[in-house]
């Protein structure tokens, strides 16, 4: 704690604890705890209590006033028990018997400010933290106080009820870890006394019959289980397994929804995993024994798992299939199905009747089908899914859903009147299907399963949601269909599907819907990132009408579209303009006329967002050397910074200096100066020409001048980036020794221009404006004054300075008791009021 | 009894009336779980900012637990945890808002991210795109439309004016609804009218109570004084600098100034700092239905978001000599350009700052509005404040008698508060249980409010019954209910009474007869058929009424009820007379058993 804290921090806690203050804001009292936690963990030696006094008596006058405000007490309360986590002042808070009087018998806990949750959340806080030692274990198990955060287990507030269950798992790890010398074992069950009460308290209420104990020592459990890998919790189980296990079957107390979260836990847990026999029986027993349903997430957890026996794997398969299993058979006839499962492990009775019961069907399905998008999206997959099967039943579920199939089988036809329309299964259903297109399917099936998405593509009763996700799954599938025709050279479906893709496109890029429009661009976008390399798709694009469509969105009433199609019209170019092999395009891409165009929205358009997209695309066009000559590129580089430097957004002036970025490293490099990984040729030729060359190129672009102003910019991140391309400026032109600021600065070319220029920078570079025009001698455009500049200005020390205060959100612990203090007295409340 | 729980969690506490918190709500209703609101703290920029969704659901995915989420408003501590709840938790379920809300949402939270991600080190923070994807996936309503969730869930919204967009929700399920008011004011404003809702008797209201005791002084007064101070300060010659977020307070300000500018025909100029003005005003003018009718109908002469004296700002402008008011993001004075223009001004003691907003801990805002005067400026050098200071509220929330009001107009059979203090909430709660007999609950943050609701289920008679039915007894009376018997099912989500042969031939069923049996023990040592005879004769004479038939197989039947008589195996002086009669004949059948217990009259021939 510094000095000035340690002065500060006695007015804070007298104010604090004057109850005729207005209160404090919250964010105040939670940031003075966050410090104070801060204190005691960098430095757990510290003695906060003997070297504050003023902390005692703050904690001794809030205990003695009659009448405390609740946010005040259970402050103090969490404030005592981070004081305490330390040894040394817990001793000296329990010789002030402050400690018994904020925790025990004969505090808050048997006033009627108990009812309060804060106070009661308080003192779950503030024993949790107090809990690092043993003799605070002994203050908690000899003053009654298990008993209590066992009751408040049921407490009606969720964030005590949950604060304490987690707080008796740490109290009964600690008692475990730290008062035993020899692990316990399944002989020998000598527990220590606090971890022996507690676990006696556990097995009481499993016992108990009372659905809600059973509920909170199963919850207790999980989170045990789950944050607690060492070998004694093994002996715990062992002792209350057979109880557990009982829960399977009993019905009366609802147990079995987190009986498959605590076995999920265990079976992450090493000392379950390795265990040969019971815990597994006890894990295929509830894979049979719970509903498919609650079952879930136990399935999908064990088919994660690289250590499970093979057994459990297929059956938690099963379970997790069956529903896909009976989607397949309810769609075919009896004689073609070939299956997911082998009839012989599966029961499909229960999960027939969940998905024809309209209640349960979606929930089921997209329950299933977000474990599956999960198990898929995993790169190494402990398991093999049959992907095949799994897309045939995916397409038939999308099938149902927009009413395109009706089979005859009576569950078939039950199932598809239920699922008709049903977005939040087509939802679903779209994210696993593109998920799947990772994994090796059965490739025949490719050209039906576009049939769906096309289908889905061009139903007008598909919501703007569900279209972007057939969007993201077609563009997935395209992907895949390319290196398919790759390797068996079947272009004509290829053409097909991309006629037809395009097709629907440009009836998309159309609609009335913006959300839509702007996922047809981003669609748009994405295809022509992944494809551009081939040539059949190139040539159905083009052929198309939806490169105009798009070009003609750039001129859309809505902001985000715009910027989709700023960025569509950027990629496009690569394709168009920018191609090696250009084909033949006649006037209708005409280049000028789109950067023309890209210009104007980055100098007029009211908004952000598709001024940002268009700085972006234009970084991205010279960083892969598409902006031609160098010539041409000074030209561009310099319009677009004149344009960007006056942008009332940040984060477009980020993107031009972005540029500028880029264009410098590609300038010294293409002229030999040093390595650029942004160059389009590289060079070996170096001398001082290329050098002076380079620096003019520089100068003619304006550079420099953007990057001085940006140093002074209102918004931090600009300043910074600007400094950062100005340092690289001055090693690419000093590469060896930078030059000692020393170096003239009164009678320098530059002279006075320049000394003006250090001194505004070093009086505080962001509190002043740049000077708008070379009144004082600044000539940016003179490649002396700056090389002068460069080699003069400290540029280290900016940076620092720049990066030290990042923020003008004053976070340190000082500016917070001044906070604090500075309420003190204030009479009136400002009354809230918010944007 | 159906049960209706709600789940308040995360409205944080309000802190000496500063009630940022981030209002979260979660609904149960029926079985459909709703949230209402996403909001963020801004007061925090660790994880505490948003709302620990792991409370909404142990098991299972949020996007299959929640049926729907919806929208108040367009206020960060109502929405601003939004994008991160569907971005980034994965909440992939449908949203709803209003319209004006779901375009003006976005500026504000870009607004919020810009100046959030400013910050060096900023994780956990959502990005455009995300807050792009997040809108695109609202449904946005029209005023009392209903909006159908799915086949059983349906909401509605009402008017609440507070802001642009604001808007009351009831939710219904079957019968059981439930009103979330979100913010609301029961006073037009300048540019807002009166929240309004029809009496839709919800089962549950829950209403905001930041005003929960306060009647406040009218607007209008704050108003005047906000104007005063600014004439005042240009008339002297000094600049007003009032630090705003993009969208809302700015606007209302701004025809404020208008006015008064016009009318006093001032010339200071009025410059508005941020890009986003024009976008904002758009939106105004596109929604003007939703401002008050005095703004709707002058639109068509002059349109109040068109203005004549506010001009956009250059930043070179702050150096100009000479009186001026600039209004300036962001509206805590913690970067950007609010933050320049103040440094350039604040050792002026003829400027004024106007803080319209509540400031986050650790801001300039924040230190200048505690009194602060000497800042630190990044540590290094100190910056006196000599400027004047001014803070004026102009929040839109309803006072007690505004919250009274609104009970009033719905006639909802219970009342939850949240968004207020304690104290002040404990005296509402007994001046609205008091005034209007209902049950009012304050669930503390986190904490689950179960209410028990009686729904009336509405059931559909078949013709034929009714026929049958009235065809019994008198004409039917509208005054006096009536008694039906029938077969009730439940089939395909509705209540159908039909008779039981229709039942059973709809359901496809046999019929099974249930019988009563009774056997009654008479002393008579005649012979068997003699005491059937004396049985006979002697219901005969008592039951004039009914038909009672001596059959051939020495059995008797009254209606349904059928007798026979046997021996009793041991003695042959008793006779054991087994009387059955259906369901239909119970009364009857009780009542022949009961005289047959008190035996045979003699001389019954």
């Amino acid at each position: 704690m510094t000095r000035e804290c340690s002065l500060l921090l006695p007015r804070v806690c007298a104010a604090l604890a004057d109850p005729r203050q207005p209160s404090s804001d919250d964010t105040c009292l939670e940031k003075l705890l966050d410090w104070f936690r801060g204190l005691t963990k960098c430095d757990p030696t510290v003695n906060l209590v003997q070297d504050n006094p003023c902390l005692t008596e703050f904690i001794a006058s809030v205990l003695a006033l009659p009448e405390p405000s609740p946010s005040i007490l259970s402050f103090t309360l969490r404030l005592a028990g981070i004081l305490a986590a330390s040894e040394n002042c817990f001793q000296h808070l329990q010789q002030e018997k402050l400690l018994v009087r904020l925790f025990g018998r004969d505090g808050p806990l048997n006033s009627a400010l108990w009812e309060d949750a804060s106070v009661r959340s308080g003192w779950v806080e503030g024993v949790h933290s107090m809990m690092h030692h043993q003799p605070a274990l002994h203050f908690l198990c000899s003053g009654g106080g298990i008993d209590v955060i066992f009751t408040l287990q049921g407490d009606p507030s969720l964030f005590v009820a949950s604060a304490a269950s987690q707080l008796l798992v740490h109290v009964l790890t600690l008692s475990v870890e730290s008062e035993t010398t020899k692990p316990p074992s399944a002989k020998d069950c000598d527990w220590p006394a606090c971890a022996q009460m507690i676990i006696k308290r556990i097995e009481d209420s499993l016992q108990s019959g009372s659905a809600s104990h059973i509920e909170q020592s199963l919850k207790l459990l999980t989170h045990l289980f789950g944050s607690c890998h060492a070998t004694w919790t093994e002996v715990l189980w062992l002792g209350i397994a057979k109880q557990v296990e009982s829960f399977l079957m009993e019905e009366t107390v609802q147990a079995q929804p987190m009986l498959a979260n605590l076995l999920l836990n265990m079976a992450w847990s090493p000392v379950f995993c390795d265990t040969e026999g019971s815990f597994w029986a006890l894990v295929t027993s509830a894979l049979e024994h719970l509903t498919p349903v609650q079952v879930g997430p136990l399935a999908a957890g064990v088919l994660r798992l690289y250590k499970c026996p093979q057994d459990v794997r297929i059956q938690a398969l099963t379970v997790l299939l069956q529903p896909m299993d009976c989607i397949l058979r309810a769609a075919s006839q009896p004689l073609e199905y070939a299956g997911l499962l082998d009839e012989s492990v599966s029961d499909p009775a229960t999960v027939e009747s969940l998905l024809s019961s309209k209640s349960s069907c979606a929930s089921l399905l997209c329950q299933t089908l977000a474990h599956l998008e999960k198990l898929l999206s995993l790169i190494h997959l402990p398991v093999d899914l049959p992907y095949t099967s799994l897309l045939r039943s995916l397409m038939t579920i999308l099938q149902f859903c927009n009413g395109c199939l009706s089979p005859a089988s009576p569950l078939g036809s039950t199932i598809s009147r239920i699922l008709i329309d049903c977005f939040r299964v087509q939802r679903s259903a779209l994210d696993v299907l593109a998920a799947l297109s990772e994994r090796k399917c059965c490739d025949t099936l490719v050209g039906s399963l576009f049939d769906v998405l096309l289908a889905y593509l061009e139903s007008p009763n598909s919501s703007p949601t569900v279209l972007k996700k057939t969007f993201q799954a077609t563009s997935k599938w395209l992907v895949h269909l390319q290196e398919l025709s790759c390797s068996n050279s079947q272009w004509q479906q290829t053409e097909k599907i991309l006629k037809d893709v395009f097709l629907v496109l440009q009836k998309r890029l159309c609609s009335p819907c913006w959300e839509v429009r702007d996922s047809s661009l981003e669609f748009l976008t994405v295809l022509i990132k992944c494809l551009r390399d081939q040539e059949e798709f190139r040539q159905s694009l083009l052929s198309s009408e939806v490169p105009r469509l798009a070009e003609n969105l750039l001129e859309d009433p809505e902001s985000y579209v715009r910027a989709s199609a700023v960025t569509a019209v950027g990629h496009l170019a690569f394709i168009t303009y920018f191609a090696p092999e250009s084909p033949v395009l006649g006037n209708q891409y005409n280049k000028e006329n789109t950067v023309a165009k890209l210009q104007e929205i980055l100098s007029t358009d009211p908004e952000g967002f598709p001024r940002r997209a268009v700085i972006s695309v234009f970084n991205k066009w010279l960083r892969q050397g598409c902006t031609g000559q160098l010539e041409d590129t000074e030209q561009f580089v310099s319009r677009v910074i004149q344009t960007v430097e006056h942008d009332l957004d940040w984060e477009v002036r980020l993107g031009g200096l972005k540029l500028v970025e880029v264009f410098c490293s590609q300038t010294i490099c293409q002229l030999g100066l040093s390595q650029c990984p942004y160059a389009p040729v590289t060079s070996a030729v170096t001398s001082s020409v290329h050098h002076n060359e380079s620096l003019q190129i520089l100068c003619r672009a304006k550079v420099f001048s953007f990057l001085f102003r940006s140093l002074c910019d209102c918004d931090k991140p600009v300043g910074q980036r600007a400094c950062d391309i100005l340092l690289g400026l001055r090693s690419g032109f000093y590469p060896i020794n930078a030059p000692q600021h020393s170096q003239g600065t009164a009678d320098s070319p530059a002279g006075h221009g320049m000394a003006w220029l250090q001194r505004t920078l070093r009086q505080g570079s962001l509190a002043q404006n740049f000077p708008t025009d070379g009144g004082n001698g600044v000539d940016f455009q003179d490649p002396e004054s700056m090389m002068l500049a460069l080699g003069t200005i400290d540029l280290e020390e900016l940076h620092d300075e720049l990066n030290k205060s990042s923020d003008h959100v004053e976070k340190s612990p000082q500016s917070l008791l001044q906070d604090i203090l500075a309420t003190v007295g204030t009479v009136e409340e400002n009354e809230a009021d918010c944007y | 009894f159906p049960e209706m729980s709600y789940l308040s969690f995360f409205c944080l506490g309000p802190g000496a009336g500063q009630d940022v918190g981030r209002s979260c709500i979660l609904v149960s209703i029926a079985g459909k779980n709703v949230m209402l609101d996403c909001g963020m703290h801004m007061g925090y920029n660790d994880d505490r900012r948003f709302p620990d969704f792991s409370y909404i659901t142990q098991n299972g995915r949020l996007t299959d637990f929640l049926d729907c989420v919806i929208i108040s408003h367009f206020h960060l501590d109502h929405c601003g945890a939004l994008p991160y709840f569907s971005e980034m938790v994965g909440y992939d379920g449908p949203i709803y808002m209003t319209h004006p809300t779901k375009a003006i949402c976005p500026i504000l939270l870009e607004d919020y991210r810009k100046i959030t991600v400013d910050k060096k080190g900023e994780t956990n923070f959502f990005t455009s795109q995300m807050i792009k994807d997040c809108m695109k996936k609202v449904v946005a309503v029209h005023l009392h439309q209903t909006v159908q969730v799915d086949e059983e869930l349906e909401i509605k919204a009402y008017y609440a004016g507070h802001v642009l967009g604001a808007a009351m929700f009831q939710i219904k399920v079957g019968c059981e609804s439930v009103v979330y008011t979100g913010d609301y004011n029961m006073t037009p404003d300048r540019h807002l009218g009166a929240a309004w809702i029809d009496k839709c008797r919800p089962d549950l209201l829950i209403t905001e109570s930041t005003y929960a005791t306060t009647i406040r002084d009218s607007k209008r007064c704050r108003e005047r004084d906000f104007l005063k101070k600014v004439h005042e300060t240009v008339e002297r010659g000094g600049k007003v600098l009032i630090p705003v977020f993009a969208l809302g307070r700015a606007q209302e300000l701004c025809i404020l100034l208008e006015t008064f500018w016009e009318r006093m025909n001032l010339k200071a100029p009025i410059y508005f700092s941020t890009g986003l003005t024009e976008k904002a005003n758009h939106y105004y003018k596109l929604f003007i239905t939703w401002t008050n009718q005095k703004i709707r109908k002058t639109f068509v002469q002059r349109n109040m978001f068109e203005f004549k004296h506010i001009k956009a700002f250059d930043r070179a402008f702050a150096d100009n000599p000479g009186p001026m008011v600039v209004f300036a993001t962001p509206g805590m004075l913690h970067a950007g350009q609010s933050l320049q223009i103040f440094r350039k001004w604040a050792g002026n003691e003829k400027n004024m700052v106007i803080m319209p907003g509540y400031c986050v801990q650790g801001t300039v805002g924040h230190k200048i509005l505690s009194g602060q005067r000497k800042l630190e400026m990044e540590g290094r050098q100190i910056l006196e404040v000599k400027m004047q200071v001014e803070y004026m509220s102009f929040s839109a929330h309803a006072d007690a008698k505004g919250i009274m009001q609104l009970i009033r107009q719905a006639e909802p059979r219970n009342v939850l508060l949240v968004h207020g203090e304690a104290k002040k909430m404990e005296f509402l709660k007994q001046k609205i249980e008091q005034e209007f007999h209902v049950s009012c609950y304050m669930p503390a943050n986190g904490e689950t409010t179960t209410i028990f609701t009686n729904p009336s289920i509405p059931v559909d008679i078949s013709l034929g019954l009714l026929k049958r039915e009235t065809a019994i007894g008198l004409l039917p009376d509208a005054k006096k209910p009536k008694l039906m018997h029938g077969t009730l099912m439940m089939k395909d989500n509705s209540f159908r009474l039909v008779s039981p042969e229709q039942a059973l031939k709809e359901l496809g069923l046999a019929e099974h007869q249930l019988r009563f049996t009774c056997r009654v023990h008479i002393q008579d040592p005649r012979k068997e058929h003699e005491t059937v005879l004396r049985v006979y004769n002697h219901l005969k004479g008592v039951l004039k009424d009914y038909s009672v038939q001596h059959l051939p197989d020495g059995s008797i039947t009254v209606e349904s009820i059928l007798i026979q008589a046997t021996a009793h195996s041991e003695d042959q002086g008793t006779k054991v007379l087994l009387v059955s009669w259906t369901y239909q004949d119970e009364e009857l059948g009780s009542y022949l058993t009961s005289l047959l217990k008190k035996g045979l009259p003699q001389g019954t021939a």
